[in-house]
């Protein structure tokens, strides 16, 4: 019975996960093919050739090195910075009885409803007031910006269900608002925060919007928005195209998978049976 | 539940220390900091946003003031209402869709045994893959002579092709497939964040009571996950709400504004037809929408909790 | 507590390696890291930024090309910056209206150019005109702000036609039409041998391609100068003079490809080289999208002439270079115009890039293929140049043309309905 039902599941798990990897499969086999194979048989048809050239064009027009350094210097702090002050924020909104708590949650959240089309030219031009357009700082304070009352709203809820008891019993120790935020209730709140840090690290890192936005020269550019650079004006290399693609998948996936091992651990007593 | 019963202070001791600390500077930090950033970078543009609803701009020369003008087209506007109509379509198929399957993709996967942390990248890579990339190969698979005709084809269902994302009646429903591919991973990540924080004690104690697997669900893992599901199902509003990078990767709004959602029509309106004015008004009324979807489904959930 | 004290710490330290990783990895290439983070990026002086929107391998290259043969003269120096066509278009307000400008961008002339030059943004280049020689009455018209002063250098333009292959043609034992109903005919020849006569990339991202079918016929029957003023505003497309022009479309839409609305139009290319379509009215640009094995076997003819009374006039798209009025380079901008406009540079152009343009300084050299020359005697005999659709009217009115057309291929029967609605569409657009 065990044996059919572990059978069962990898069966319908597996199915799931090669259906779902088949477009990826089939970017894969786009970025291995050369040029005049996709111009002469379409991008549908079976690969009739085999080249790493894709890789090669994607790393050097697409930015290469600098490009993906761009993509880290930006995505890290900004990853790291959101979620220290979200979940700051959203401590002290869940675990206090601050006065208009419920109505300061759904304002942050309201920030997050307007759809970001309609803000590019005023963040725009507030970075060039600023006077840091055309930097990478720009994009990550502002990136930082737009997440805070997304990540805010979500941390909030998972802190709310924390119990109470492990709060009273640290303050009957006289641990102080800090300290009961950092030593007890951010450790707690660790499945979310990995959920949270790699979905974070994926969005910032997949970025197009603001990037193009209040970043103007190519060597500020980040891999995302370089890699949109590859497209022609009338005509594009598609192998290239998929060849960056998936370069630019290698870190956000290894990411995801670095930090999903904190989604299990915590309360894994009995589940492994 | 638990944190209702544990709000209330149980000694006179934790009720004084509470009231005489009524708010630390530390917490008043902790909240304004993040509020001030956010309102710098989000609430003063959004502003701006709101009033240029009130104006016509074409983004070069200087804005001229129409009141609610903007507004008054939308009445007459067949394309917003197109629009409107698709985007609540979108909401309730790609919402709901995207509820039900990220809780199934999470349930399925939240035991750790062998494999599974290889399904679940499996299903997370697609949130993680350049739009660029899938939007061109989802294209591909949609052409005439594409991959899904081709299999349709295969199993005998050859009437049923079609030209996917050619055709005004498929357009808008053929783009929810990679959109709900997109989408899935993610919101399977959520739920499962979710359930890990749930008692493991719980379920024995159903077990024990001899219950099935789906009346766990219903009596264990569905109430414990209130609060998580307030956050996941406000996530998915807005995002059926703000859907645009994949509609717009994949159809422009097209055919002729088949599946035209609100968002698109906003941004072809702002970068398109450079009526920014017109295009903030069309903001306005995304941002009414998801905000009182959200609204009244969080007043209820807080209440709820309190 | 001990266990989540653990994880917690070994969360934490993968958070602050990650940190340090990226410290570290940024003190090594300090260059890039100082440069990016310290402030704007600054242009060294005497230096002329080019914003371009030619990122296609090959174009881009051209123009990097350009840009160090321009440095190497002595002088000014030129960078050439290159953003996806896509986001320039959307991001060129931005780009004018900042505090500091580009310099110069890579763009269109004709109303793509003038609204903005109505709004005084554009550099008035009419002195490096003075030193470009006999370049042609037209471009020099082109490339004005409509009140007298040029604001644009034009540095090539290439053409439209149909293209077909030599050898698919010489398969099926065909010739290229020389009219109409020669056309019509060609096409029910092809229908017989179960080849899709003409061939569209209307899908996708390129719904635009089928303008060209708009432009042709208009200004066939009626004439360019009623074209250039409907694009304008000044004429309505529910006019009946636009309603004539779909007459003969509706003969020829029996052999349009029936998956012509749902490919785009580099998918339509390969459709083409394959033999599965016959031919497509397609510019040159299409060439891009061949494999080099393919280029030599590709031929066209003339949007077939309907009404030998109307002035012939033909689709010669051209691009060139605008500069920003707030430039506080104007000197080395105009000396990069004035090199631009040379011929050595439009030859060195052409010689890096696919080859399939023409250049616009008269004096010099295309490469010089058959295709080519056929292409430059199309466009000198042709008494009148339009530009095609976006460039004519403006790009807020493109997306009106693309839903009415694509409509009028797919339901050819709602015809009333289509021209009203794109008349209410276009006036809103004239209207702000």
């Amino acid at each position: 019975m065990r044996r059919t039902r572990t059978f069962g599941f990898h069966l319908l798990a597996g199915g799931l996960s090669v259906l779902w990897l088949l477009p990826i499969a089939l970017v894969l086999t786009t970025s291995v093919r050369t040029f005049s194979d996709i111009a002469s048989n379409g991008l549908g048809a079976l690969p009739a050739s085999f080249s790493l050239d894709g890789f090669g064009q994607a790393w050097g027009e697409g930015g290469g090195g600098h490009a993906m350094l761009n993509s880290l210097l930006v995505t890290i702090p900004t990853v790291l910075l959101a979620l220290l002050l979200s979940s700051a924020a959203a401590f002290a909104l869940s675990r206090y009885r601050i006065p208009l708590r419920r109505t300061i949650i759904l304002v942050m959240l309201a920030g997050n409803l307007l759809p970001p089309q309609i803000l590019l030219v005023p963040v725009a031009k507030l970075a060039e007031l600023l006077g840091i357009y055309d930097t990478l700082t720009a994009l990550i304070v502002v990136q930082v910006g737009f997440g805070l009352g997304f990540y805010t709203f979500v941390l909030q809820g998972f802190m709310r269900s924390i119990p109470d008891e492990i709060q009273q019993a640290a303050l009957i120790d006289g641990a102080g608002v800090a300290q009961i935020f950092w030593r007890i209730i951010l450790p707690m709140t660790r499945p979310a925060l990995a959920a949270l840090g790699a979905l974070a690290f994926t969005w910032t890192f997949n970025d197009l919007l603001w990037s193009i936005t209040v970043l103007r020269t190519g060597t500020v550019m980040p891999v995302t928005p370089a890699l949109l650079g590859l497209q022609g004006q009338y005509v594009s290399n598609w192998n290239v195209i998929a060849a960056g693609s998936v370069i630019a998948a290698v870190p956000t996936v290894a990411v995801f998978l670095r930090f999903q091992k904190h989604f299990i651990s915590g309360l894994a007593i009995g589940a492994i049976k | 539940m638990a944190v209702l019963t544990a709000k209330r202070p149980d000694t006179a001791f934790l009720a004084a220390k509470r009231r005489r600390r009524r708010i630390s500077p530390v917490l008043l930090a902790f909240v304004l900091v993040p509020l001030v950033v956010e309102g710098f970078w989000v609430f003063w543009p959004a502003l701006q946003g709101f009033y240029l609803a009130l104006t016509n701009w074409d983004g070069v020369s200087a804005p001229t003031f129409v009141g609610l003008g903007n507004f008054a087209e939308m009445f007459s506007d067949d394309i917003f209402k197109t629009a409107a109509f698709d985007t609540v379509i979108w909401l309730v198929l790609f919402g709901g869709l995207s509820a039900v399957g990220g809780l199934a993709l999470a349930t399925l996967l939240q035991k750790e045994r062998r494999g599974v942390g290889f399904y679940r990248a499996a299903l997370f890579t697609p949130v993680v893959f350049s739009l660029v990339a899938t939007s061109l190969i989802w294209q591909v698979i949609y052409q005439p002579d594409g991959v899904f005709n081709k299999v349709l084809g295969a199993i005998g269902l050859g009437s049923w092709q079609h030209a996917w994302l050619a055709d005004p009646k498929t357009a808008l429903y053929a783009v929810l497939v990679p959109a709900l591919w997109r989408q899935l991973g993610y919101v399977m990540v959520l739920y499962l964040a979710g359930l890990k924080g749930i008692d493991p004690a719980l379920y024995e104690a159903a077990k024990l009571d001899g219950a099935t697997a789906w009346q766990q669900f219903r009596n264990v893992t569905w109430p414990q996950l209130r609060s998580v599901n307030s956050v996941v199902l406000s996530v998915i509003i807005i995002d059926s709400l703000r859907s645009f990078d994949v509609i717009w990767s994949m159809t422009k709004g097209g055919p002729y504004h088949s599946s035209e959602v609100l968002s698109t029509y906003m941004y072809a309106t702002a970068f398109q037809s450079l009526r920014l004015g017109y295009a903030s008004a069309l903001a306005v009324v995304i941002f009414v929408l998801a905000f009182g979807v959200i609204v009244t489904y969080l007043v209820r959930a807080f209440r709820e909790d309190s | 507590m001990t266990s989540a004290g653990l994880s917690r710490r070994r969360f934490l330290r993968n958070a602050s390696l990650a940190g340090l990783g990226a410290v570290g990895s940024s003190g090594f290439l300090a260059a890039c890291a100082t440069s990016a983070n310290s402030g704007p990026v600054k242009q060294a002086a005497g230096a002329v930024t080019v914003q371009s929107n030619l990122s296609s391998p090959e174009a881009k290259k051209a123009i990097e090309a350009l840009a160090q043969a321009f440095g190497a003269k002595g002088g000014a120096t030129a960078t050439v910056n290159t953003v996806a066509s896509e986001t320039f278009r959307t991001q060129l307000p931005s780009y004018l209206t900042a505090a500091t400008p580009p310099d110069t961008y890579t763009w269109y002339p004709g109303s793509l150019l003038s609204g903005y030059a109505r709004k005084g943004l554009l550099l008035d280049v009419g002195d490096v005109w003075q030193t470009m020689g006999d370049y042609s009455a037209a471009f020099r018209a082109l490339s004005g702000d409509g009140a007298g002063h040029q604001v644009f250098v034009p540095t090539s333009y290439y053409w439209w036609g149909f293209f077909y292959r030599k050898s698919n043609f010489a398969k099926w034992g065909v010739q290229p039409p020389t009219n109409w109903s020669e056309f019509l005919a060609l096409c029910e020849t092809l229908k017989g041998k179960g080849i899709a006569p003409i061939g569209l990339g209307a899908g996708g991202n390129t719904p635009w391609t089928a303008s060209a079918w708009f432009d042709y016929l208009n200004i066939r029957i009626n004439g360019a100068p009623f074209h250039r003023e409907l694009l304008a505003g000044k004429q309505r497309f529910d006019d009946p003079r636009v309603k004539k022009i779909f007459d003969p479309w509706r003969q020829a839409l029996p052999y349009f490809d029936p998956n012509g609305t749902a490919i785009a139009f580099q998918d339509a290319t390969t459709v083409l080289l394959q033999g599965r379509t016959g031919m497509v009215l397609t510019g040159t640009f299409f060439a891009d999208a061949a494999p080099k094995d393919a280029l030599d076997d590709l031929d066209f003819f003339q949007f077939p002439i309907l009404d030998p009374a109307v002035p012939v006039a033909e689709e010669g798209p051209t691009d060139g270079f605008f500069a920003s009025a707030r430039t506080p380079h104007v000197a080395e901008v105009k000396e990069w115009f004035k090199y631009v406009a040379t011929a050595e540079a439009q030859e060195l152009y052409i010689k890096n890039s696919s080859g399939t343009v023409l250049p616009t300084n008269p004096k010099a050299k295309d490469n010089g293929t058959p295709l080519v020359q056929k292409g430059r005697k199309l466009l000198t005999d042709a008494k009148e140049i339009t530009q095609f659709f976006n460039r004519d009217s403006s790009d807020a009115l493109q997306p009106t043309a693309d839903a009415a057309l694509i409509r009028f291929i797919q339901k050819p029967n709602e015809l009333d309905s289509i021209l009203s609605d794109w008349q209410t569409a276009a006036q809103k657009v004239w209207q702000s």
